[in-house]
């Protein structure tokens, strides 16, 4: 820019300060920034860029995150920085202050906005560039980021980073080929000086999955040889396996197996680099080999078994590779070993193989052969005798066996019986009494799992897994205030529990506890927790937008690169979409029952209310002034209090519907691979009376299963709706042009025949008797059709069961007893069936038979 | 189980297994922070199911200007995964790679000096010896032995 506008001129004096100003603002002097900024703005009080850097100063010289005391001074501060951009906008410099204030509060795109008006002020400004290039990349802007990153490179061409930057931005936006021209540009502009051995390696390995990617194999290779040859990569670990893939790809089957070797014998435990060898062979394993190649896959598995004979990999592999006699053979001194060595989780790695029914029920035989045989003489093998824990750990593994949910038969009171044996053999092993709270849970007991989880916890006070169980297992019980108890012994002192905890992002407690409250009808509480679940993880969202300069600076690329893909698909994780489910599911009720936001407390419950509420304020008090004590004694300095405690302003919100709709957008992107995506947003647009958008998220459901259970419901639930009048003809005729294609027929006739293709699935019988619900509100008929989940042939499944009592509740509630009584004669351990009220009143009197128990060891720790 | 380097995706699965574990607590960019600067040190132990049962979380120790030391940041197994040697091959998987792509010399840790059973596992299972005492070491005012272990090539 050649000439300053008037308006921005300065006279001398204040030109000087003004460069002072910026000076100082360097060294981080933000006091005498704002000292100077206030002189020139006494003289000139409309100078933009002089009240944008004391917006700047001011903001900068506030603690992060903002406390009660900074809050008010931060939004000072944010006000004047869009003062500034009024007084000045042509000026670079007002608009990146408001776009540094942006960025610094995570307002993504508010700050690439304010960059990119900066940059067109003045496009040669570096500072400005940096900032704009990160904003590209977080925002995944990236025609944008490659013309940034271009740019910064012609002005920066002498720095590494300048050139690996602008290599991943066209990489990232899918044009390989101009990335390894950078790289050519690069390795004859800067290569080599200064780097360090391992920066030297990442970028040689990122460009070799770069040639990977392109399908250059040869041309990938070639650089990993050489790379290798000048001592710059370590074979050791993804070099190697690097260069296996693409000798297989290269059709070098031999050289590919011998990389492979390699690799076994730097990590034997690997099952990647089993698995890697085979496919060197043409094998792999799959279930669905023939029987030559199963033989053949085994052959080498036992082969490596021998030469390693220390890792379980490949003996645990041939579990799944191997059928019949061959199985039962090798499964058996299989199991054996485990037992003999007391191994806890022999459980978990065998029922891996559960999934083939067969293999299911030849464990369940061997086990019961040698839990027979050690009961009857000691011995399993001729002339040996085997230590009296093999059986007690056989016991366990039985018991685990009986009881699972795979079991066609689950046997949850011999289970039991198993345990108490082996509890009166050893009543201090803590596993076994976790195994008999699982036992417990699994038969639908979740108060007397908990007790006995607490029991193994009071056995090893020090351990933080037993106590993190037994805290779950509270919260599965519904006994929330015991489970925080448990979690407060293994976190800060002083700071309540449940904010302590949610800082460091305990996801499964945040999850667990909106579970607990969600069951007990603290909608507002349960609401509170999952928001915390989405909160945490829009700060792993954040956390990524330092690496955007980071990792260019230390080279690490292909990590960076999977920390963007990774990034991408976040919310695709279970934590995500367990609690988006719930409280999108919390948030349909409120829209279909808005009297839900209204409390009805009962006495007991506004006592329990106002205790916990003097008690967070005592804890909070407490923390005050621990902090008042550590902050130079500034008493004001105090974090922003959460003005939602507990929930009530979540739960009475006035846009339920909007609010669950925020939660779901994020998921549409998954939607290929996750039917419950469209489910969930059916039930949301159908309520906003988005009837093409409800139909779409159907259409899409039945495109990936067109018999899920959820989606089967829904669509009679769309089919009654709209015969509603109030649709527009436009819209009534797309529906009728589409519908039939989902559903069609006696829609009777067709909710038969679905049963009759899944008579003996629960999710499915479920979802028939809601189907029709839909068409056909009558109780007895519906009623027989959930009769079938508590029939001999269907196993039970009590996630189910309890939906259905859910469901009865609201559809045909003068049933609902009758039912709930049957269910609790066909499955009497089932507590959980049981009504609130009865569950509360058994919890109090387990409470008062427990006694002083739990006093007692709360004194130990 | 499965032993193998940590990628990007395991990190949560990581931070899980810490906060159900262990008592002492990192959030999520200090894993990051790992991962995307030396994403060859740390390992994960993963059931059939896929979930992270154990793992090692490693670094390369920045202010040591005259050696070159790798360092545990965290290691943990969990309670039902005990008894099959996990920590050992971690340990061994991490230490290997610190030798192999950074040329180190040894490695240290910090550990509770009330753990007994983790302190004997360093030492009498991997090698470890204690070389120093830091007081108040950790958040709750305990003192941690620094234990470290010299590669025996490097000697």
């Amino acid at each position: 820019m050649s000439t300053v506008p008037k308006h921005r001129q300065l006279p001398d004096k204040e030109s000087k300060l003004f460069k002072e100003l910026i000076a100082q603002y360097e060294v981080k002097q933000y006091k005498k920034c704002i000292k100077a900024a206030d002189t020139i703005l006494k003289k000139l009080p409309n100078h933009g860029e002089t009240l944008a850097l004391k917006a700047l100063s001011l903001h900068s010289s506030l603690p992060m995150p903002p406390t009660v005391a900074s809050l008010p001074k931060q939004e000072e501060a944010e006000a004047m920085a869009r003062t500034a951009v009024k007084k000045d906008i042509t000026s670079h410099i007002t608009w990146h202050v408001l776009g540094i204030l942006a960025k610094n509060r995570k307002d993504w795109e508010e700050a690439s906005r304010a960059f990119a008006m900066a940059r067109k002020q003045d496009s040669e400004n570096v500072p400005v560039l940096r900032d704009i290039m990160s904003l590209y990349m977080h925002t995944r802007q990236y025609p944008a980021a490659v013309a940034a990153r271009h740019h910064y490179l012609l002005m920066r061409p002498q720095i590494r980073s300048s050139w690996l930057g602008l290599m991943i931005a066209h990489d990232l936006n899918g044009d390989i080929e101009e990335a390894l021209q950078v790289y050519d540009g690069y390795v004859s502009m800067v290569y080599k000086e200064g780097m360090s051995p391992s920066e030297h390696s990442q970028v040689c390995l990122y460009v070799v999955r770069l040639c990977m990617e392109a399908g250059l194999d040869v041309q990938g290779l070639d650089r990993l040889e050489k790379a290798f040859r000048d001592g710059v990569v370590s074979p050791r670990g993804e070099a190697t396996k690097l260069k296996a893939e693409m000798l297989l790809r290269l059709g070098k089957k031999e050289e590919a197996e011998e990389s492979w070797r390699v690799l076994l014998e730097q990590n034997s435990d690997s099952h990647d680099n089993y698995k890697g060898f085979l496919r060197t062979r043409g094998l792999s394993i799959s279930p669905t080999l023939d029987d030559t190649s199963r033989e053949k896959v085994a052959e080498i598995l036992a082969g490596f078994a021998q030469s390693y004979p220390r890792s379980s990999a490949p003996k645990r592999m041939q579990l799944d590779v191997l059928q019949g006699d061959a199985f039962r053979s090798f499964a058996r001194p299989y199991i054996i070993t485990g037992l003999e060595r007391g191994i806890p989780s022999l459980f978990v790695d065998v029922k891996g193989v559960y999934e083939d029914v067969a293999k299911m029920q030849a464990v369940g035989e061997l086990v019961a052969d040698i839990v027979q045989q050690l009961e009857k003489e000691s011995s399993l093998e001729e002339d040996t005798t085997e230590p009296p824990t093999t059986l007690l750990w056989a016991y366990y593994y039985f018991a685990l066996h009986l009881s699972h949910p795979l079991h066609p038969e689950p046997n949850h009171s011999r289970s039991l019986e198993l345990l108490e044996i082996a509890l009166k053999h050893t009543p201090t092993l803590p596993e076994l009494y976790m195994a008999k709270a699982i036992v417990l849970k699994r038969s639908g007991d979740p108060l007397t799992a908990a007790y006995a989880m607490e029991e193994a916890r009071s056995l090893d006070l020090q351990d933080r897994f037993l106590n993190s169980k037994a805290a779950k297992y509270w919260y599965r019980a519904g006994q929330i205030q015991k489970a925080e108890e448990l979690l407060a012994l293994f976190s800060k002192k002083g700071a309540p529990v449940v904010t302590d905890q949610t800082d460091l992002q305990c996801l499964w407690m945040m999850q667990e506890e909106g579970d607990a409250y969600r069951r007990t009808g603290n909608l507002a509480l349960a609401l509170k927790r999952y928001q915390s679940v989405f909160t945490t993880f829009t700060d792993y969202d954040d956390d990524q937008f330092d690496f955007h300069t980071y990792c260019m600076r230390r080279m690490t690329l292909s990590s960076y690169k999977s920390l963007i893909k990774y990034e991408d698909q976040l919310r695709s994780h279970p934590a995500y979409i367990k609690s988006a489910r719930e409280a999108i599911e919390i948030y349909m009720r409120i829209s279909d029952d808005p009297s839900l936001t209204e409390e009805h407390l009962t006495p007991e419950e506004e006592a329990e209310r106002k205790k916990a509420a003097k008690k967070a304020q005592k804890a909070e008090q407490k923390a005050r002034k621990a902090a008042a004590a550590t902050s130079d004694g500034k008493k004001e300095d105090q974090p922003i209090p959460d003005d939602d405690p507990t929930g009530e302003k979540l739960l009475k919100t006035e846009t339920p519907l909007e609010d669950a709709l925020k939660i779901w957008k994020p998921l549409e992107k998954f939607g290929n691979e996750r039917i419950e995506v469209w489910t969930m947003g059916y039930e949301i647009y159908i309520r906003k009376k988005m009837w093409l958008a409800a139909l779409r998220c159907l259409k899409e459901a039945y495109s990936i299963d067109p018999e899920d259970p959820t989606l089967h419901k829904q669509l009679y639930n769309f089919k009654h709706l709209s015969q509603s009048t109030d649709i527009p003809p436009m819209i009534k005729e797309t529906i009728s042009t589409v519908l039939p294609s989902l559903i069609s027929g006696d829609l009777e006739d067709f909710n038969k025949s679905y049963l009759d293709r899944h008579s003996n699935s629960p999710t499915h019988i479920l979802s028939a008797a809601q189907a029709l619900h839909e068409i056909q509100p009558t109780s007895e008929e519906i009623i027989t059709i959930l009769n079938r989940l508590i029939s001999p042939d269907v196993r039970i499944n009590i996630q189910v069961i309890l939906r259905a009592l859910e469901f009865l509740q609201s559809a045909v509630p003068d049933v609902v007893e009758e039912y709930r009584g049957r269910c609790r004669e066909r499955f009497p351990s089932a507590w959980i069936f049981s009504s609130l009220s009865e569950q509360v009143v058994r919890a109090e009197q387990m409470a008062l038979s427990v006694g002083s128990g739990e006093e007692q060891s709360k004194a130990d720790v | 189980m499965d032993i193998r380097q940590a990628t990007i995706d395991d990190l949560l699965g990581m931070q899980n297994a810490n906060l159900l574990n262990l008592p002492e607590n990192y959030t999520f960019k200090y894993y990051l922070y790992h991962a995307l600067t030396w994403p060859e040190l740390s390992f994960v132990a993963v059931d059939p199911r896929g979930r992270i049962v154990g793992y090692i979380l490693a670094k390369m120790d920045e202010d040591s200007t005259d050696e070159v030391i790798g360092h545990v940041t965290s290691i943990s197994v969990l309670r039902p995964y005990r008894r099959l040697g996990l920590a050992n091959k971690l340990m061994k998987q991490s230490q290997e790679a610190m030798v192999a792509h950074y040329k180190a010399s040894k490695i240290t840790l910090h550990v509770r000096k009330s753990n007994r059973a983790a302190i004997s596992l360093y030492r009498d299972t991997l090698g470890f010896e204690v070389f120093t005492m830091e007081k108040g070491y950790y958040a709750d005012n305990e003192d941690a032995y620094g234990m470290r272990y010299i590669f025996p090539q490097a000697s």
